[in-house]
């Protein structure tokens, strides 16, 4: 009976969780499809359309040019910070330098500085290289933001790889370039992706910055979406539409990639 | 001819003196095995001849070259490691080529070359798995097959029996051996195993604390251990050492009166190997006391007698029975090699 009862308790619990997470995003995607009347209505039943879409895309919300910069900033960045980071995080990892540690937790502590105390500083800055307003200015910031970070997680992966097989390859004739290709990089492979998707996603849900640094040339997805509150109100209905452009690449990405993400974890776990 | 000579070598870590400063010549071709317990610097040494680990002080010479800057890749060897080292997310094919790849040979080439080497090690119907495919004596194989697909001037080997049962420990040391006959490289192999150090080397050097206590053939190290320490290590049951004193040409200990050849001295320790003692019936015999256990190995027993605080262990005939407690009597046989040591620094006195 009370074996019961605490199974019941638990499973009523999870579902209030569920409910409290999963609400707002369902509301997003039925308001999505729903017509600007429908938009307030918690009603599940509605004619639904794609309107919004086409709306947010053509003027004067130009949500298309906002997507490509998100993407062109995120990938970049990625592109960017994931190599350098990889290569950090082994030396890290792997050279026992003096000063190692006192350096390893100055990189980490960047991350401890609160990002309004910096964004003005930075905006002085690309002010001045009149960068403002640059996909560039976002790339450099948003390095600035996720290597740290990247560099911490790929070293966790990177830790707990024996160093067997690296000195079997050194022996065999490798360079320590070509061990890095060869043996850590494939090794640390699923420890690379899970640190690239979060890396992803860190970038692709920045806000605060874009919002101070762009204008209108480089301005991403999440800045887009403040543009839906007008004098008219919250166009709720344009924004959730939008929310559903910014939402579902990460979705995608998170199904495809599930099995590495999990095992990343994992991995990066134990050790 | 690759000869290594290492020239006064030490190995510090901070204060640790993990090495101290000594020298050691490995000959062209000979097999010589670094022995010692857990922690006593035969890795260490080996590692410094790999370029895996960096010299305090001294020299490797490889063929006549210095090598100390060199790094691991210019040092033309090859390395067994005790996990193996494989390649995880290689084939096996991909793993034993990797070397190859690494030098710049010929795709043909090295096809052949790998189906060549995989048939030696009888690993060429498993060319295609991947390591966390294989068994641990297979793992074993690869590596060794990795190592010897280059033909190297050296081969060090890093315990690469120890993760391997029992049963297959025996038939890869037998598999080793062989190979050593038939490509006739000079090798170093470091083992903590006395059994795999007889079997395999042409030399041993006996390791203690960083230091090498003696270097021999197996048969010398076995027949005339430099002390009280290589006494003890060598040899599967342990040589029965006696604590004791010696007065007037005759050594006395508990139960135990044997003539030995020193005139007179306090404080030391008697040597005899189980297999150079006889049991006998004679209560006059030179070691008595009462039998304490008896272990039938198959093709012997082992009777252990005590005596106060020391006991004695004696390899007699299987068939040998008798009851525990009895009272029991050893005689060294005619010929028997017997050992003397100073107690207090170990050495061999005689």
């Amino acid at each position: 009976m009370r074996k019961t009862l605490a199974y019941l308790g638990e499973r009523a619990l999870l579902a209030l969780i569920s409910f409290v997470v999963l609400f707002p995003i369902a509301w997003m995607f039925l308001t999505a499809f729903k017509q600007p009347r429908d938009a307030y209505s918690l009603s599940l039943i509605f004619e639904p359309t794609v309107q919004n879409f086409v709306t947010v895309f053509s003027e004067p919300w130009n949500l298309g040019s906002m997507v490509l910069n998100s993407v062109i900033v995120a990938t970049v960045t990625v592109a960017i910070a994931v190599p350098c980071a990889a290569l950090a995080a082994y030396s890290f990892s792997r050279f026992r330098v003096k000063g190692r540690k006192f350096l390893f937790f100055l990189i980490l502590s960047t991350q401890f500085i609160p990002a309004v105390v910096i964004v003005l500083p930075f905006f002085l800055m690309f002010r001045q290289l009149d960068l403002l307003d640059t996909r560039i200015a976002l790339i450099i910031v948003n390095l600035a933001i996720v290597t740290p970070f990247v560099i911490w997680m790929i070293k966790g992966f990177i830790d707990a790889i024996p160093t067997d097989s690296e000195e079997a390859a050194m022996i065999d004739g490798a360079s320590r370039l070509r061990v890095i290709k060869d043996i850590v990089m494939p090794m640390a492979a699923p420890g690379i992706m899970t640190s690239s998707i979060f890396c992803f996603i860190l970038t692709w849900n920045e806000f605060l910055f874009a919002l101070i640094l762009s204008r209108r040339d480089a301005v991403t997805l999440p800045v887009g979406l403040v543009s839906f509150r007008t004098e008219r109100g919250d166009l709720w209905e344009l924004m959730s539409a939008a929310g559903v452009m910014i939402t579902v690449p990460i979705f995608i990405m998170a199904l495809f990639i599930q099995k590495h993400f999990t095992r990343g974890m994992t991995a990066g776990a134990v050790k | 001819m690759a000869e290594v000579r290492l020239v006064d070598i030490e190995k510090k870590y901070g204060n640790f003196l993990a090495v101290p400063k000594q020298s050691l010549t490995i000959h062209d071709g000979e097999f010589l095995v670094l022995l010692g317990p857990s922690g006593c610097g035969k890795t260490t040494t080996m590692r410094m001849i790999a370029g895996l680990e960096d010299i305090t002080s001294g020299d490797i010479m490889i063929k006549g070259e210095r090598v100390n800057d060199k790094p691991p890749k210019d040092r033309d060897i090859a390395m067994v490691f005790q996990n193996y080292g494989l390649y995880p997310h290689m084939t096996v094919r991909q793993n034993i080529e990797y070397p190859l790849k690494l030098r710049g040979m010929s795709k043909v080439d090295r096809k052949a070359r790998v189906q060549e080497t995989a048939e030696k090690v009888e690993l060429d119907a498993l060319l295609e798995r991947r390591p966390s495919e294989l068994s641990g004596g297979q793992r074993q194989r690869v590596a060794l097959a990795r190592a010897i697909v280059r033909t190297p001037s050296i081969f060090l080997m890093d315990e690469p029996l120890s993760n391997l049962d029992a049963k297959l420990r025996v038939t890869m040391r037998a598999e080793l051996k062989h190979l050593h006959h038939e490509l006739g490289v000079t090798t170093v192999y470091v083992t903590h195993d006395q059994m795999e150090a007889m079997t395999l080397a042409t030399r041993v050097a006996v390791m203690r604390d960083g230091k090498i206590v003696q270097l021999d053939t197996p048969k010398k190290i076995y027949a005339e251990p430099a002390d009280l320490f290589v006494a003890g290590f060598i040899g599967s049951p342990s040589m029965n050492l006696i604590d004791g004193a010696v007065q007037s040409g005759v050594f006395r200990a508990d139960g135990v009166e044997l003539p030995v050849d020193l005139a007179g001295c306090k404080g030391v320790v008697l040597g005899i190997r189980p297999e150079e003692l006889d049991i006998t019936e004679d209560a006059g015999a030179a070691i008595s006391g009462k039998l304490y256990a008896l272990e039938l190995t198959g093709e012997s027993t082992l009777v252990t007698l005590r005596n106060g605080p020391s006991s004695v262990c004696a390899r007699g005939h299987a068939d040998f029975e008798a009851e525990i407690n009895s009272p029991c009597h050893l005689a060294p046989k005619d010929g028997a090699r017997i050992h003397l040591f100073d107690r207090a620094t170990g050495e061999r006195l005689r």
